[in-house]
């Protein structure tokens, strides 16, 4: 037989020796069995390695601490089309606010093929939008509001963005949606002539594109350089012009 | 895993937080107790736990019904307490320890008052003085009764890495509680 070594006694003190003579030798053997007899009282010392108790409501404990926090997670775990579902349900990212990208996309389709800002009431309205509702709404303010709405988000998205060291890939998935929606704003904006609309749309949409798909792979300074543009005014002119947008009698 | 523990599983993967709740309230316990081992800390360990079951909830839709429940958890626990060490200064705890520890170097004897207390305190510095890798195969193999094979799979390493990982963790840690073997 081969000569027993401590690596041997450890795997026959865990039992997982694939030897089965190993232990009927060490029984036979005073010197195995004075070896191993120590190397069992020494780990059995490693016992008194006791951690904390915790009581009974631990558990419950636990799960009141994280439960707030698994619904911020649930986007990562559903995959893209479940985050884009997920979406419709976080409320800085609103079921309005996904209407109204569908609505001025139509809005951008129907101007740019009729050249005027007449509004089918037909069956094809989003869902949740009376014909109604969109028979009064002029298509200027009807484009102001949206546009409006999508400002509101891109400020939230920006604000979190000059206020944290890494970007999420939740940020960045909110940065690409918000890049689409942007650019369906300004193609309606042209389409209506809303040149100066057009123009701050277009100005938004390099650091979007940066956002969306740089700010995470990028290097800590090219973050620290968006993040300076950001806050060196673009974020200033976003919330002015959402101010702007947001009252009803104020066209830009 | 039992039937009634992979329909909980499987509700949980659909986004069933009640069925995830049951998974958070039954294996709390258990991974306390390998987040503060791997830790030796206690507020670190609960942290662990914590950011350990959103990391599971993430992942519960990749889980294998053919697997073990319990080494997943323990994998996802293992590799979030590696993160947290590595961004957090691991054995500030210890410093309270230090006495203790230097009476025992200097006088080769273990104190005569509290010495279960002094055993647990001179295993936990030990421990912690072991490397990551070390520690934690020792750990899932002495504390939470894994297979060599299972320890190895947790690790993500070979059978072979891991028992070697065990060897070494074995030697020190005999080298480290000789002392105390006659008390």
């Amino acid at each position: 037989m081969k000569i027993i070594n401590d690596e041997d006694l450890t795997l026959l003190y865990y039992g997982e020796h694939e030897d089965p003579a190993l232990a009927a030798a060490v029984a036979e053997s005073e010197e195995l069995s004075a070896r191993y007899d120590a190397l069992c009282a020494e780990l059995k010392l490693a016992d008194a390695y006791q951690p904390p108790q915790r009581g009974d409501d631990y558990g419950a404990d636990v799960w009141q601490r994280i439960s707030s926090r698994l619904g911020e997670d649930d986007t990562k775990s559903k995959g893209r089309l479940g985050a884009w579902l997920a979406s419709f349900v976080q409320p800085r990212f609103s079921l309005a606010g996904a209407l109204s990208i569908a609505l001025v996309a139509a809005l951008a389709f129907m101007l740019g093929r009729n050249g005027g800002p007449e509004i089918s009431t037909d069956a094809n309205a989003p869902a949740g939008v009376t014909p109604v509702s969109m028979a009064g709404i002029d298509s200027d303010r009807l484009l102001n509001r949206s546009v409006a709405a999508h400002l509101e988000q891109v400020n939230i998205v920006l604000t979190q963005f000059v206020n944290t060291s890494q970007t999420s890939s939740n940020e960045t998935e909110h940065a690409t949606d918000m890049l689409v929606a942007n650019r369906l704003y300004r193609q309606a904006a042209e389409a209506q002539g809303n040149q100066k609309l057009a123009a701050f749309l277009a100005d938004l949409e390099p650091l979007l594109i940066e956002l969306a798909y740089q700010a995470q792979s990028g290097s800590p300074a090219t973050r620290e350089r968006m993040q300076q543009e950001v806050k060196d005014g673009l974020l200033f002119r976003v919330r002015v012009m959402n101010n702007q947008l947001s009252k009803p009698e104020i066209s830009v | 895993m039992s039937q009634i523990e992979q329909k909980i599983i499987r509700k949980a993967a659909k986004g069933d937080r009640a069925a995830f709740r049951q998974l958070v309230l039954e294996h709390s316990h258990a991974m306390f107790r390998l987040a503060w081992r791997l830790s030796g800390d206690e507020s670190a360990a609960e942290d662990i736990v914590q950011e350990a079951f959103i990391k599971a909830w993430r992942k519960i839709g990749e889980f294998r019904m053919d697997a073990s429940f319990k080494s997943w958890l323990h994998r996802i626990t293992v590799n979030t307490a590696m993160d947290y060490l590595r961004k957090h200064v691991r054995r500030k705890q210890f410093e309270t320890v230090g006495p203790a520890w230097e009476t025992l170097d200097q006088a080769g004897a273990v104190p005569d008052t509290g010495t279960q207390i002094d055993i647990s305190r001179q295993t936990q510095v030990a421990m912690m003085d072991l490397s990551d890798a070390e520690r934690t195969a020792l750990l899932l193999k002495h504390y939470e009764g894994h297979s060599i094979e299972e320890v190895a799979r947790i690790m993500e390493i070979t059978t072979g890495a891991c028992k070697q990982n065990i060897f070494r963790a074995v030697r020190k840690m005999r080298v480290a509680l000789r002392p105390l073997v006659a008390t």
